[in-house]
């Protein structure tokens, strides 16, 4: 799974960076097109999530997504065959 | 299915503003009503006026946007009529607590079988910022320039008093306490109170030095404390922080209620 | 049986399964009688703390599709002008009875009065309009209640219940038949966007709970139901639409009757003054007193003035200044003279003796 801030919805709040154990989000600083200062993502392959929906088969911690006022931030699904990048942290 | 199954996308992103607590609190209420396994076609959603209020635009269900401060009325009249559907009502501050706040005690009293979430962000929000029944003693608004000087409602404390079987009141830092009480509240038979305090960077924040929409998330969860530990605190003789916000399920209880489904 | 009983039976007998009000005299029978024969249907009574309750509970009842209605008088009605609004707004179909008094403020609540006329038709904020109607004997207050039922559900509207207090509190032997005409509301067919009209102008009825996923809201609205409050022409076809499935429908709706079409002085009356003029004419057989009673005075049925082509005048006995009369001055070019009695008492026959002769 990958995690995604879809840009058409975040308002640029930030309080996803407030929330993120990992930290993996952090507030941007490049406007996109509509004017609007996304944060960026640091390795978004550490979110457990991203590693573990699929295992469990239910959301784990989600914080990020609850707290999203804008309904932006969600899990897809990677395209059969697409190239993950994986992080091992020790 | 999950919350975002429940959510009218093609109408979003919403009108609320950046960083307005009020979307995270129809994360949790979708989190909780989707746990509760109910149909699409069985839940119905009520509102009155203001911020909050146009919450169930944003959902895919039945909706009822209604005139402000009678979404209870409205509400009472869809449960009576029909039992069989789950009603749910949004509400705010201004709507429910000074508008509305003869229909509250009443349908507390009644009990009747609706679970209401109130945003309360202490102000009036899509007004422009006046002074609502909950703004703090001191706060800054429009209508209170020299801050407020009115003591401010307790809504928790109000719904108690009144009747309702469940009182709970979170933050839209808690998501996760918050989704669990709704979700409690949802499966209370007769009257639930969820009070989730939300912050409005544009309106309450921005004049009472919260300038980043991180301010009042923090100071929500630095100032939040448990009812237990306070009632812990009380029966210890300790004294509780004065800006303390008591968090946490105040009231379940099982008074005789209306409109609960056959 | 007393009127405002029959009012109540009337509704039991068109299926109204909801009644949500609060007492206040002189309609309050209706509610106690209401409360006492609903939950032996399977209805649901319900008193609410106020009139604003009262009708927002009635409106939340009929979008689970049941036949609701609510009963006030003066100072209720009043407060319940907000949320009739809201139920034009919506297309609400709801029943509200209005058994007048005499106002402004609290007034005389025993006394009787048809001062809420056009407070019935104009008291909400914005344009649109809506149906009343006016009986003046104890069989109308069982027959119009199922015909008001009847409207609602046709045109999507609140209709109204315009009785006085003589009306309400009167007591008449009634005749009820076995069973009552009943009209549907038209149903939505699925897939259907909830409030694209048809050339009738009227959508079909997206009941709660049926999976419409139906969004209804007081704003401004398009035929999805989403709100967009800040276009002007969507605001304008909206509110012309609001109003033009009534009005243009007026003709149809029209309910009066016709005494004496070749007469030269006509009375033309609603509610309880129509029965002082029935005594003048009973007293003194005359073809050339006319009288005109409407059984519906919104919308407006002008056509009805046309049914007197001698006329020369138009009398108005009304239990007001002047609401009606001023609205048949509109549709007409002979002199209108209003009538006011108020204060509780009826016309007497004498009097509008007199008011003929002046006119003779």
């Amino acid at each position: 799974m990958r995690l995604v801030i879809d840009e058409r919805r975040c308002k640029g709040c930030n309080l996803c960076t407030l929330v993120c154990p990992y930290r993996i989000f952090s507030a941007g600083k490049q406007p996109n097109a509509r004017g609007i200062v996304v944060p960026v993502l640091d390795r978004p392959e550490r979110c457990a999530n991203c590693r573990l929906q699929a295992l469990y088969g239910r959301t784990l911690c989600g914080m990020c997504q609850m707290i999203c006022p804008d309904q932006a931030i969600s899990w897809v699904e990677e395209k059969p065959g697409e190239a993950q990048k994986v992080a091992i942290e020790f | 299915m999950t919350y975002s199954d429940w959510l009218r996308v093609d109408r979003l992103p919403h009108i609320y503003c950046a960083g307005c607590g009020n979307g995270t609190v129809i994360n949790c209420t979708l989190n909780a009503v989707d746990r509760m396994g109910w149909k699409k076609e069985e839940t119905v959603f009520v509102s009155g006026i203001g911020c909050s209020s146009r919450a169930p635009g944003y959902i895919v269900t039945d909706s009822l946007h209604t005139t402000h401060g009678r979404a209870l009325a409205f509400a009472t009249g869809i449960k009576m009529a029909n039992p069989e559907l789950h009603v749910v009502v949004f509400t705010g501050d201004g709507d429910l607590a000074a508008i509305g706040g003869n229909h509250f005690i009443h349908s507390c009293r009644r009990n009747i079988d609706l679970t209401v979430v109130c945003m309360n962000n202490q102000i009036y929000g899509m007004t422009g910022g006046q002074g609502s029944p909950t703004t703090p003693r001191g706060a800054l608004s429009t209508t209170t320039p020299y801050g407020s000087q009115e003591p401010a409602f307790d809504l928790c404390e109000l719904a108690s008093a009144a009747g309702a079987n469940f009182v709970s009141r979170w933050t839209s830092y808690h998501v996760k306490e918050l989704t669990r009480s709704i979700h409690q509240g949802l499966g209370v038979p007769g009257f639930s109170f969820i009070e989730a305090l939300v912050q409005c960077p544009t309106n309450y924040g921005r004049r009472n030095k919260f300038r980043q929409v991180m301010d009042q998330v923090e100071y929500f969860k630095t100032h939040g404390i448990l009812v237990q530990k306070a009632h812990r605190l009380r029966d210890e003789g300790l004294p509780i922080p004065a800006d303390a916000i008591l968090l946490g399920d105040m009231v379940r209880r099982d008074r005789p209620a209306m409109g609960v489904k056959r | 049986m007393q009127g405002n009983t029959a009012c109540a039976e009337g509704a039991l007998a068109a299926g109204c399964r909801f009644f949500g009000g609060y007492p206040i005299t002189p309609s309050t029978e209706v509610a106690e009688h209401m409360a006492a024969k609903l939950p032996r249907v399977g209805g649901v009574f319900i008193q609410m703390e106020d009139e604003i309750a009262g009708i927002a509970s009635v409106i939340g009842a009929s979008w689970t599709g049941a036949r609701a209605m609510t009963a006030t008088s003066g100072p209720g009605f009043s407060l319940m002008m907000e949320n009739i609004g809201f139920a034009v707004m919506t297309e609400t179909p709801c029943v509200l009875v209005n058994i007048q008094r005499g106002g402004p403020s609290t007034g005389q609540p025993t006394m009787s009065a048809q001062a809420d006329m056009l407070q019935c038709r104009f008291g909400s904020h914005g344009d649109y309009s809506i149906i009343a109607l006016s009986p003046a004997s104890v069989q109308e207050m069982f027959e119009l209640t199922v015909d008001a039922f009847n409207l609602a559900d046709r045109f999507r509207v609140p209709v109204f219940l315009m009785a006085d207090e003589i009306i309400g509190h009167m007591r008449e032997r009634i005749e009820i038949p076995d069973s009552v005409p009943r009209e549907e509301r038209k149903i939505l067919p699925k897939g259907t966007p909830p409030f694209r009209a048809d050339e009738g102008m009227i959508p079909g009825f997206p009941q709660f709970g049926k999976g419409y996923g139906v969004h209804v809201t007081g704003l401004t609205h398009d035929e999805r139901g989403y709100p967009c409050a800040t276009s002007p022409s969507l605001h304008e076809d909206l509110v012309k639409r609001l109003v033009a499935k009534v009005e243009s429908a007026r003709h149809e709706i029209a309910d009066y009757r016709v005494t004496n079409p070749e007469a030269e002085v006509v009375f033309i009356t609603y509610g309880s003054p129509a029965r002082t003029v029935e005594q003048v004419l009973h007293d003194h057989p005359d073809e050339r007193i006319g009288h005109l009673r409407f059984r519906v005075v919104w919308p407006f049925p002008e056509k009805a003035l046309d049914k007197f082509p001698d006329a020369k005048v138009f009398l108005v006995p009304e239990q007001n200044l002047g609401q009606i009369a001023r609205e048949i001055e509109r549709h007409t070019c002979i002199p209108v003279v209003p009538l006011p009695r108020f204060g509780g008492a009826l016309h007497t026959p004498a009097e509008l003796e007199k008011a003929v002769e002046a006119w003779r």
